[in-house]
């Protein structure tokens, strides 16, 4: 996917002006946490469980290289072509090659971030295949000429109505009402099924890759990723390699994770596991299929301090909790991931330079860490990024001049607090009598929206030295 | 496979690995232990099962034997289709089933595009997630379980399990046997979507109905039980 991130910052300010689309946001970072919160603690010991799963991962992720070799060796057996996919290119040529050899005209295709990662259905579309998003909020998103806002809910940014009369230009259905979220949902559904009947090739992504059988997990709540990986002859899985788990019941207990920490649900509606091709006995099936894993930098990741970045099972818990994505809305960051986990992401699978806003879109509040299923360090690795984008000067001169000024300052406490106090008394005298300040030199960004609070006079040490002398006294 | 690039991601992988002896690897994770599950609504296996399907926003019939099953199925296909047709995949326990008691008319093979109704064996049920559980082979289309309007599910009240390990016991001892199906699809629901401004919307692009019929011995208290804690919530 062509990267945007450069422009967070204008991309963010145009977000924040459409105020309809700030409301329903606001809706969503309200109503989302709450469906987390009630099905976790309906849960048990979910802090057991996310501890197990750490650890698990972390297992896993320390012998990549066993689990890896054993499930290539199980899914080969089981009769899939395994390939490797160094960069997104490779992937892509590797899957297009794929539907050339079976002569595919049409692809099905179920929820991949990974596929919007590596643009896989541009590049299919030039090479001459007709590629159907089928999950409905990809499907509204690719009709719309867009790309997924939340990387659980692809077009949460779009309103029934938009939705309504995207329906009504782009189906050749004749006169109807579509009132309905409902009528949506069927126009769809009735849309995509022939797509579903009549596709050479299905694509679907993994929730994760069992080592121990050569398994491929798929949660889903549409049924659309199993209809892909059930009707066409051929079926293309496209994955990275660090969504490999040791064994099923590990899955599973991803699986009690992913569901609760994604849509608040106890589990979803379909919960597949799929071994590879039919076989002699079987009524139905893909006749062949492909797992295709993408390294993609996930090696370079795990060589790195980031490498604990790759427990992620892609909940979209840190976006739905996080201020600033329910400010700005995840097209701002633009590319693939939004949010916190796409702001440590986006830097590692891109580059620094050109993701240089994305760390610092952040407010420290840490709540992203707090519901991490994954109990991922986020706001951690945000903070290391922005130090390394300071070391490499990719910060701009002002900003680390400032800081090291700032730093220089905080570093000499007398210094500090008698500089600190004649500013506080000074805008207590200036701003007292009408309790804040509507206009602020450097300050602009935060009285443009509300006024500054005057302060009230002394500094806290000055008051704290004050009252302990009166105390000894 | 393209063997170079096979052996560069392997070799990096390798790279940031301790390199363990297997052995050592295996005992790592087992001392790890298991996963908590989820806690049940109910103690009784078959209680929890039942709420939980109902919470699934599945219906739920329960039938004492086969005869009263055919008549339930029977029923809630003409409910909606004023009719007594339905796609049964070549499971021999449908072949068996007294099909004439309830006048039902099953067509048997896969469901073909247009028809509306499927009927599936379930392997088992799982209590956790309130999941039918089936293993796709020559008995059980894996499309009879997605393509339908209405999935109707058999399940026997002996064949419920308490939760996802156990479940996983179960299909590793069939494995084991040297049968490792295609496809192990546990279902749990109507289809369904939120991909629009967040409202919950039933039959997406899977069935929009998912009927349970419970066979086998289970009480009136166990399933007014299973209504009422659903009811409760
Ligand atoms: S970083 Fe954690 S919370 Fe965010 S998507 Fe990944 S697993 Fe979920």
């Amino acid at each position: 996917m062509e990267q945007h991130s450069q422009h967070f910052k204008e991309n963010a300010a145009r977000a924040l002006a459409d105020a309809s689309a700030v409301a329903q946001r606001d809706i969503l970072a309200l109503f989302t946490p709450l469906m987390r919160e009630a099905a976790v603690s309906e849960f048990g010991d979910f802090a057991a469980l996310r501890d197990h799963v750490k650890k698990m991962r972390q297992h896993t992720l320390d012998n990549l290289d066993y689990y890896l070799a054993r499930f290539e060796l199980e899914a080969t057996n089981n009769g899939n072509r395994i390939h490797y996919a160094e960069t997104a290119e490779d992937m892509n040529s590797i899957v297009l090659d794929i539907c050339q050899q079976h002569g595919a005209r049409k692809v099905a295709k179920g929820k991949s971030m990974v596929t919007e990662e590596t643009g896989l259905n541009d590049f299919l579309q030039r090479g001459g295949m007709e590629v159907l998003e089928t999950d409905l909020g990809e499907y509204i998103v690719q009709q719309a000429g867009e790309t997924p806002s939340h990387i659980v809910g692809p077009a949460l940014h779009k309103t029934q109505q938009q939705i309504r009369e995207q329906f009504l230009e782009n189906h050749d259905l004749g006169e109807r009402d579509l009132e309905s979220i409902g009528d949506l949902v069927g126009e769809a559904r009735t849309v995509l099924r022939d797509h579903f009947l009549e596709a050479d090739v299905g694509i679907i992504g993994s929730n994760a890759l069992i080592a121990e059988n050569g398994y491929s997990m798929l949660v889903t709540n549409e049924g659309n990723g199993d209809l892909c990986a059930n009707l066409p002859s051929v079926l293309i899985i496209c994955t990275t390699l660090d969504r490999v788990l040791p064994r099923a019941e590990d899955a599973t207990a991803i699986q009690r994770l992913l569901v609760r920490s994604a849509t608040g649900q106890p589990q979803t509606c379909y919960t597949s596991f799929y071994s590879g091709p039919r076989r002699a006995q079987d009524a139905d099936g893909p006749l062949e299929t492909h797992i295709v894993l993408l390294d993609g930098q996930r090696t370079d990741i795990l060589a790195s301090d980031y490498s604990e970045m790759l427990r992620c099972i892609r909940c979209g818990s840190c976006l739905n909790h996080c201020p600033i994505f329910a400010a700005t809305g995840g097209h701002s960051y633009g590319w693939v991931y939004p949010g916190p986990m796409g702001s440590v992401l986006t830097p590692l699978l891109t580059s620094l330079e050109a993701s240089e806003a994305l760390p610092n879109a952040c407010t420290s509040c840490g709540r992203c860490e707090e519901v991490c299923p994954s109990a991922i360090p986020l706001p951690d690795m945000l903070r290391d990024l922005r130090h390394e984008q300071s070391v490499q000067k990719i910060t701009p001169a002002s900003w680390r001049n400032g800081l090291r000024l700032h730093a220089w300052i905080a570093t000499r406490p007398r210094l500090y607090q008698a500089l600190t106090g004649i500013g506080i008394s000074l805008m207590h005298r200036l701003g007292g009598k009408k309790g804040g300040f509507s206009k602020l030199p450097l300050a602009s960004g935060w009285t443009s929206k509300r006024d500054f609070p005057a302060p009230q006079g002394e500094t806290f040490m000055r008051q704290y030295r004050r009252r302990s002398q009166s105390n000894e006294r | 496979m393209n063997d170079d690039s096979r052996s560069r991601i392997m070799s990096k992988v390798r790279g940031s690995c301790a390199g363990n002896e297997a052995a050592v690897i295996d005992q790592a994770r087992e001392a790890l232990g298991s996963a908590p599950s989820a806690a049940l609504p109910h103690t009784d296996t078959c209680i929890a099962f039942m709420t939980n399907v109902l919470r699934n926003q599945g219906t739920l019939d329960v039938a004492p034997d086969r005869s009263a099953a055919v008549k339930m199925i029977a029923q809630y296909v003409y409910q909606h289709y004023r009719s007594h047709r339905l796609v049964a995949g070549n499971d021999p326990r449908l072949a068996a089933m007294p099909w004439r008691d309830g006048g039902v008319l099953p067509r048997f093979g896969e469901l073909e595009a247009g028809e509306q109704i499927a009927l599936s064996y379930a392997q088992w049920g799982v209590a956790e997630t309130g999941a039918t559980v089936f293993l796709s082979g020559k008995h059980n289309p894996s499309r009879n379980n997605f393509l339908p309007e209405h999935h109707v599910v058999l399940v026997d009240a002996d064949s419920l399990l308490p939760d996802l390990e156990t479940l996983w016991q179960r299909v590793n001892a069939s494995m084991a046997q040297g049968d490792r199906p295609r496809g192990i699809n546990c279902v749990a629901g109507p289809s369904s979507t939120g991909d629009i401004e967040g409202q919950i919307v039933y039959g997406a692009h899977g069935p929009r109905a998912w009927h349970v019929v419970l066979l086998g011995e289970v009480s009136a208290e166990q399933s007014d039980t299973a209504r009422a804690l659903h009811a409760g919530e």
